[in-house]
């Protein structure tokens, strides 16, 4: 029951890391191989604003230490990730064609490793940090297991907060140019989209989701060191959102449940009795996931919930239709309600059109 | 030649139009000329793709480009709409220098282009390929589209109802719900075109329009875009091999070979001009 009740917070968690990814490759088709350090840097800052100063005489060493309380804390932990994005993508997003800065975004992940590591006093280094208060807990003083029921519903609403606001972000005509961005750079280009503006925009949109979900994922795990977030990290939630499905929330909300929480934590209750060696269970996760990543990309690019295809309602044809029928002489098309009815089911899914796109490969 | 563009470039618009006959046809002041290519040049590795080329478009009318295959045609198509730069060279469009411009913003003057080998935004629905169009600086802007303002809601059903009038002009309104990525050859240079219209553009480059459709088609094409210039007034340029669909289209034709611009009138006149034949024909 209380490990049901782990995975959960974990799912929760993740969606909301999946969602952020999704704003970034989904909708923007921006290749973020860093993505993973975008959750971190927005951990550590909200860690390290919720802690109280640091005590180098039990050998911690940390930066800040302000006490604050867990809202401010959590926005400016997004807030520092989304300046991270800021600052990288002003610096590469512009020059780089998407395929090398994916490489840039990799070698920045494994540079902000490396200095979180090594540079002890900013974030006590390797050891990581821990003991970071529990939201809301000087209020409420649950005791242990009613608190973790509390946090739970916390990720649920950081979570549906997320989804609303990424769902609405794609029906929004900001979305829509995101996507043309990611369909055709030269065609938006030609359409008169800023296409490195767009590009900033989503990129700073979707590290900010990354930094809430990294901070809720520190205070949770309330042990946090560098190789808790190494590079693997970031392909877990690609492969989580590439399997649910790249574009689509509910997608990227199942992938995360399937991937990191399904092979990731579930395998860990294999019986180890049943293998060889102990660490066989953890290298067949690596070996599983990416066979699971090669199969999903090869015969299902559109990932398990495919991208949601807009339609225009009818609804809305029923109010235009006034309008649509004077002019409906010139084209010849005499709009009927058999038109509006019109079978979803005959029409060729994505799927099929999938070999002559380029589909969500990497 | 050079420095008078130089002065041109940076006058104002009251001297461009004094110092206007210094161009090379039919610029005068009352502002007639809607594209001005002057000189403009750009060379790959030791390859002079267009070299010194010059001409002009006059508003409201279809001019047509023509030339043999490496003449520097699609090459000046990028040029004109920034996707390459341009080596030297000025480009006015509207009575303003774009030669130096990023692409999207000569795009949002109304300089607008479609290409060679269509491209759609294929996982993108038809009718969302034409809503993804029109630039609307407010309607686009994060924070009123995440509010969902009145105003943006009014625009999007103003865009939709213009799209989907477009689509039945365009005789996709059957195909509005399907992904751009699963039409038909010709049915992608009819939505490409749709898409292009939907922006209000002053001038349309339309790079090989022809290319790749049956003669039925061909002749629906030409006659939307017949209709387009006389009942919206927009301006074409049209770069085509098939010199039928550009006899019938275009009042005035400009030749280009190895990178220049050799002759310019009617068909009926370049058929004459040995240069033009020469070209086509002759060297080999």
């Amino acid at each position: 029951m209380y490990y049901l009740l782990t995975l959960a917070v974990f799912g929760a968690i993740y969606g909301t890391l999946a969602i952020g990814l999704n704003i970034h490759w989904g909708y923007t088709g921006i290749l973020d191989f860093m993505y993973i350090a975008f959750v971190a840097v927005g951990g550590y800052v909200t860690a390290l604003l919720m802690l109280p100063p640091s005590q180098p005489a039990f050998q911690e060493f940390y930066v800040l230490g302000l006490n604050w309380p867990f809202i401010p804390a959590i926005i400016v932990g997004g807030l520092a990730s989304s300046l991270l994005a800021f600052i990288m993508g002003l610096l590469s997003l512009n020059r780089l064609r998407s395929d090398y800065f994916a490489i840039v975004t990799v070698a920045a992940s494994l540079v902000l490793y490396t200095i979180a590591g090594n540079d002890t006093p900013l974030v006590n280094g390797w050891d990581g940090i821990s003991g970071i208060p529990q939201p809301f807990q000087s209020v409420l003083n649950l005791d242990y297991n009613s608190y973790q029921i509390f946090f739970l519903g916390l990720c649920i609403v950081v979570l549906i907060i997320t989804f609303l606001f990424s769902e609405r972000l794609r029906r929004s005509p900001f979305g829509r140019s995101l996507r043309s961005v990611r369909e055709d750079e030269m065609v938006a280009q030609g359409l008169g989209k800023n296409v490195f503006a767009l590009r900033l925009k989503a990129f700073v949109i979707g590290a900010f989701f990354a930094g809430v979900g990294g901070s809720l994922l520190v205070i949770y795990v309330d042990a946090f060191n560098p190789s808790s977030w190494t590079t693997g990290e970031t392909f877990f939630l690609w492969a989580a959102l590439l399997l649910g499905g790249s574009a689509n929330n509910w997608g990227a909300m199942l992938g995360a449940l399937i991937v990191p929480v399904l092979f990731g934590e579930i395998t860990r209750f294999l019986p180890t009795s049943l293998f060889p060696s102990p660490q066989i269970v953890d290298a067949f996760r690596y070996v599983a996931i990416g066979v699971l990543l090669i199969l999903t990309v090869r015969f299902r690019p559109q990932g398990i919930i495919a991208e949601r295809r807009f339609r225009v309602r009818k609804s809305k044809l029923k109010m235009l239709e006034p309008a649509l029928a004077g002019a409906s002489a010139g084209g010849g098309v005499h709009i009927t309600d058999a038109d509006f009815e019109g079978d979803p089911g005959t029409l060729p899914d994505r799927d099929a059109g999938a070999p002559r796109g380029e589909g969500p490969t990497i | 030649m050079s420095s008078n563009d130089m002065s041109m470039s940076q006058a104002s618009s009251t001297a461009r139009e004094q110092g206007a006959s210094a161009g090379t046809a039919t610029i005068d002041a009352t502002g007639k000329t809607l594209l001005d290519v002057r000189g403009i040049s750009k060379s790959f590795g030791g390859l002079r793709a267009v070299d010194d080329c010059s001409f002009t478009v006059t508003r409201g009318t279809v001019t047509g480009l023509i030339g043999p295959n490496g003449a520097g045609k699609s090459t000046a198509a990028n040029l004109i709409t920034g996707f390459i730069r341009v080596d030297s060279g000025n480009i006015h469009f509207d009575g303003k220098d774009i030669a130096h411009l990023p692409v999207h913003q000569i795009s949002r003057r109304g300089l607008i282009r479609t290409f060679q080998i269509t491209r759609e935004l294929e996982h993108m629905t038809v009718t969302e390929n034409l809503l993804a169009a029109p630039y609307d600086r407010l309607n686009e802007s994060f924070w009123l589209g995440m509010l969902g303002l009145p105003v943006v809601r009014k625009q999007e059903n103003a865009n939709l109802q213009r799209a989907l009038k477009l689509l039945q002009d365009f005789d996709l309104y059957h195909l509005r719900d399907e992904y751009a990525g699963n039409l038909s050859g010709g049915q992608r240079r009819l939505l490409e075109l749709a898409r292009v219209v939907m922006t209000n553009p002053k001038l349309l480059l339309l790079d090989e329009p022809f290319a790749g459709i049956n003669p039925v088609l061909a002749s629906r094409l030409s006659s939307y875009i017949e209709q387009l210039c006389q009942e919206q007034g927009i301006t074409f340029l049209i770069i085509e091999h098939n010199l039928a669909m550009v006899e019938r289209l275009c009042s005035t034709v400009v030749v280009m070979a190895l990178g220049k611009r050799i002759a310019e009138g009617t068909m009926a006149q370049l058929r004459d001009n040995p240069a033009v034949v020469d070209a086509y024909l002759g060297e080999g």
